[in-house]
């Protein structure tokens, strides 16, 4: 349709403009460019280190070769590698039960009341506290351990449960108890944004059950699985700390996994060559799987709206009835009970003398106080608190300082659409690397420069690490901008300061979810402050660990130091939960 | 509002400039001792580092745990300066990587048991700072009171006690089988008892092979004779795989489901802590394998290394800790024996005391923590687990072919 007025031609097209309007090449400036010169040099931390170990894994004596990945050969490097495709299979377990989970809290709507404070907490507490909880609980004395005595209660004897075998039962179980929240907290924010015309079509066309799944559910989902899939299996290759605290020495050989193997091959001094082919066989799998994962992310075609006007209420879903309502509340809170039940647990063993603690279980009434949090004190708790909050601060600043200009240059900057490709490819490979792959070139670096042990090189080397995850989300949450928006405020100064309140609004949630994770994970971490800097350095963890030798017999100090150090990282979920998974899943196009 | 947000902002920032001390930073150089203890030792070592009064300079405590000889590891970064060694056999096999102990304390490392290990070509390479008994048994004197039985004189009423005591329906072991050296310290006993010379052969060798000794085969069928007896283990294989060092402790006087248990002196404040009657302990030393046959003393110690290249702050530390007076608190705590010293303790690690100084006895340091790699978590310890899976409980019967498997096993460490 056209339309023509003084020698001025109007062109209407019925859909939005994709090609360029006028032909030949816009001038791209270069300015744009320097916006990505601070991450680029913070991602050299890890690109060259890792650069500097898939170069050690192929060097033989007598030149480049395969010759090193004979370590594979070795049986325990083989039960290692298949205990952590197991874990794999674990993690897509864990998808599957939250995707139910999430349709049953969105079927029955008053079920969330309770049941999210009560998701969150397990996912903001770090691994080893939940090892440590579910340690406790499954102790093999029913005296001390909740699910032994309830068991030995009811069936006269209770199976070893951190015995041969069984332990995998504590091990999922912990590794489950913290990532299901996370799991349906984005699946329920997926169902809740699909369209109610959508939904009420399908309803009226009569599709029921497995077939509304398969039609409606599944295919609009499809970005958020990716995503989450991709977080929980990478969580569950990398799983390190976890099993060193759950399982048993006498049974640890055959709970071993990839990173454990590699660790335990680097510090006995084995040859750098087969560490580094450990290392980058361990890369494999989760770079594959990180590759599949961002496949299914492009194949997306639905993206979640953006809610810049808010929909009218009436236009909701229809509230459910009276008598569902109290059910589901019902269900929810019961439900929200079991799940924070080992926390409970954790807490009420820390508030019991060490003495107390160490021969009877948490529901014991004698020995209440606060000697347990004095003793864990005793070997330096606080002043391992003020030095993590140190770093995870620290990380999360420069983090943020340097991921909002990056996302913008390769959200907004006019990158030749090859060279973006290539940026975003790097960045989901980085997000995806296991700390195994540039640990050891990097701590040899760190200690060359007569760094070694600072905490400020840590920080560094923890943003460096969260960059890639961090650019990701916020470029998903700027390209999410209505683009009307977008082209106004880079024609000209029409109504700015609207452009800017929008523009805000839409990125306040990614922005917030990026630096509430950021100071989460590097608070909760383990293993890169333990395979950088050395034992110790990451105090607050290994006050942890350092218990673990007599874990049962030091419950109480262990309970309290995973109590205080749980603290910080709950509070701040909590507070900021709603706006971490809107951030986390406003991203639109890939 | 704007005003509590400033002054918790203003706050927040002093706090945060208080604490970026260089300390916290990383950047003073602290002093890193490694140590293998956790929780209560852990907590004395704390207590000790405490009594040492103000240091010019901070000290970081890692506990490694058993993973310990991590500190040597030849890629690890910021090595601690000081490592509490458990395993003094390592100190052969690390000499590059050890600066010698200052002039003045070099005499501490020369002492009887210690010299072997801790000086080479003169110079001495180690101080020890803590001794271990490990062949000491704790037990309840009211359980052999109630059955009428008497601590064991030699190895066969050993097990005749075990018989009499399973029979009154009474656990007569608890073993701690989730950690390793506990089962390396019950065959070491037992080898040191049979055949010293074979003990101290595989000891001082520098190709030690354990399997090719009729004696070592010899000491595991001994063992697997008291493992194997029906009922013997409080909770059987299975729960005593899952139990570690004080659980075992706890199984006996704290939930009191066992008679005893081979635990070295360092288990006492373990024992008295969670002791459900703190009169009913007691304690007697591993007896001789046969008449005529002098009792096994197993001796393990935490000796203090200085990493190179070490700095002055670590030589003071080390000096320190090694004044007579330096490990007192640890020592009222309980648990804890200095070479050579036999007072101040409680009755029971007295006794132990008083056992180690006397001459004429038969003392030998740790053979596992002297073997190197193979007397370690992938070696000795390994083989041990399985031949205790493979026996527990089982019947005499099939001691001889777990004695086979265990030692083609051990075979295959040593060629590893």
């Amino acid at each position: 349709m056209g339309l023509q007025t003084n020698g001025l031609s109007l062109e209407v097209v019925g859909r939005e403009i994709t090609g360029r309007p006028v032909p030949g090449k816009p001038r791209r400036p270069a300015g744009p460019y320097l916006l990505g010169l601070p991450a680029l040099l913070l991602s050299c931390l890890l690109l060259v280190p890792i650069g500097v170990t898939v170069v050690a894994a192929f060097r033989t004596p007598g030149g480049f070769g395969f010759g090193n990945f004979a370590v594979m050969g070795d049986p325990g490097a083989l039960r290692a590698v298949g205990n952590s495709l197991l874990w794999v299979l674990v993690a897509f377990g864990i998808v599957v039960v939250g995707f139910l989970l999430a349709l049953l809290s969105y079927r029955l709507p008053a079920v969330t009341t309770y049941l999210q404070p009560a998701l969150v907490i397990p996912f903001a507490v770090s691994v080893l506290v939940s090892g440590a909880t579910f340690r406790l609980l499954f102790d093999p004395t029913p005296e001390r351990g909740t699910v032994t005595a309830v068991w030995t209660r009811l069936f006269g004897t209770s199976p070893v449960w951190l015995g041969p075998g069984l332990f995998w039962l504590v091990l999922v179980s912990a590794f489950g108890w913290t990532w299901l929240g996370y799991v349906v907290s984005l699946f329920r924010a997926g169902l809740d944004a699909i369209p109610d015309d959508v939904t009420r079509t399908i309803t009226a066309e009569g599709v029921r059950g497995w077939r509304r799944l398969r039609a409606l559910e599944i295919p609009l989902l499809r970005p958020i699985t990716g995503v989450v899939t991709l977080t929980v299996v990478i969580a569950a290759v990398r799983v390190f700390d976890l099993v060193l605290i759950v399982v048993p020495g006498s049974m640890q050989r055959s709970a071993d996994v990839l990173g454990l193997n590699w660790w335990r091959a680097t510090t006995t001094g084995d040859d750098t060559g087969r560490t580094a082919a450990l290392g980058v066989v361990l890369f494999a799998i989760v770079a594959a799987v990180g590759l599949i994962g961002v496949r299914g992310l492009r194949r997306r075609r639905w993206a979640m709206p953006v809610t810049v006007v808010r929909p009218d209420p009436t236009l909701e879903r229809p509230k459910p009835g009276r008598v569902v309502r109290r059910y589901g509340w019902l269900t929810g809170l019961a439900v929200a009970l079991v799940w924070i039940f080992p926390a409970v647990v954790l807490v009420a063993t820390a508030f019991h003398s060490p003495d107390v603690a160490g021969v009877r279980g948490w529901w014991s009434v004698s020995g209440l106080g606060f000697s347990s949090f004095a003793a864990a004190a005793n070997v330096g708790l606080f002043r391992a608190l003020l030095s993590t909050l140190i770093i995870a601060a620290a990380a999360t600043a420069v983090l943020l300082v340097i991921a909002v200009p990056t996302a913008y240059l390769v959200a907004w900057g006019g990158l030749p659409t090859r060279l973006g490709r290539v940026v975003m490819a790097v960045f989901v490979v980085l997000a995806v690397t296991p700390v195994q792959m540039y640990a050891a070139p990097l701590r040899d670096a760190i200690d060359a420069a007569g760094l070694a042990g600072s905490r400020i090189a840590l920080a560094l080397v923890h943003a460096a690490a969260g960059l890639p995850f961090a650019v990701l989300l916020l470029r998903s949450a700027f390209a999410s901008a209505p683009p009307a928006l977008v082209s106004e405020a880079l024609q000209g100064p029409v109504r700015q300061s609207a452009v800017l309140a929008t523009v805000q609004r839409t990125y306040r949630p990614a922005l917030i979810a990026v630096a509430v994770l950021e100071f989460a994970l590097v608070w909760n971490d383990f293993i890169v402050g333990f395979l950088i800097s050395g034992p110790g350095t990451t105090p607050l963890s290994l006050v942890l660990w350092g218990e673990a030798r007599q874990f049962s017999a030091s419950s109480g100090p262990v309970a309290a130091a995973a109590v205080v150090a749980s603290v910080v990282p709950a509070v701040l979920m909590l507070s900021f939960w709603r706006t971490v998974v809107r951030g986390l899943t406003t991203g639109s196009r890939p | 509002m704007l005003s509590s947000r400033r002054a918790f902002l203003a706050t927040t920032g002093t706090l945060l400039l208080a604490g970026c001390s260089s300390d916290v930073l990383g950047l003073r150089r602290a002093v890193r001792v490694a140590v293998s203890w956790s929780g209560q030792e852990l907590r004395a070592f704390h207590k000790v580092l405490d009594g040492l009064g103000t240091l010019d300079y901070p000290v970081e405590v890692v506990p490694l745990g058993d993973d310990i000889s991590t500190a040597f590891a030849t890629r690890s970064t910021r090595r601690p300066d000081v490592v509490m060694l458990p395993q003094p056999g390592l100190v052969p096999r690390h000499l590059d990587d050890l600066e010698p102990i200052p002039d003045d304390l070099a005499p501490l490392g020369r002492a009887r048991l210690w010299k072997d290990l801790l000086v080479h070509d003169g110079t001495t390479y180690g101080v020890p700072f803590k001794t271990a008994h490990k062949s000491a048994v704790w037990y309840r004197p009211s359980l052999f009171q109630q059955v009428g039985v008497q601590p064991p004189r030699l190895w066969s009423d050993w097990l005749t006690l075990n018989r009499t005591l399973t029979q009154a329906g009474v656990t007569p072991l608890s073993l701690a089988a989730g950690d390793g050296w506990v089962l390396t310290d019950f065959l070491e006993n037992i080898l040191l008892g049979i055949a010293p010379s074979v003990y101290e052969g595989l000891a001082t060798a520098t190709d030690p092979r354990p399997s090719q000794q009729p004696q070592f085969a010899a000491a595991l069928r001994l063992l697997g004779t008291m493992w194997s007896a029906p009922d013997v283990l409080a909770g059987g294989v299975k729960e005593s795989l899952v139990q570690q060092f004080p659980d075992a402790l706890i199984e006996v006087f704290g939930h009191r489901r066992a008679a005893m248990v081979l635990a070295s002196d360092f288990a006492e404040p373990v024992v008295r802590s969670f002791a459900a009657d703190p009169n009913d302990i007691g304690l007697f030393t591993f007896p001789p394998m046969g008449p005529g046959a002098a009792a096994p003393v197993v001796v393990g110690g935490d000796v203090m290394v200085l990493q190179e290249p070490t700095t002055d702050d670590a030589r003071d530390l080390v000096r320190r800790l090694s004044a007579p007076t330096a490990a007192d608190p640890w020592i009222k705590e309980g648990g804890f024996l200095v070479d050579g010293r036999v007072t101040g303790y409680s009755p029971e690690l007295t006794r132990l005391a008083e056992q180690l100084t006397k001459p004429g006895e038969q003392l030998h340091f740790d053979l596992s923590d002297r073997l190197g790699r193979l007397g370690d978590i992938n070696g000795l310890w390994r083989v041990l687990t399985d031949f205790l899976i493979e026996v527990g409980g089982r019947g005499a019967a099939v001691v001889p072919g777990a004695v086979d498997d265990a030692v083609a096993e051990m075979r295959k460490v040593e060629e590893g």
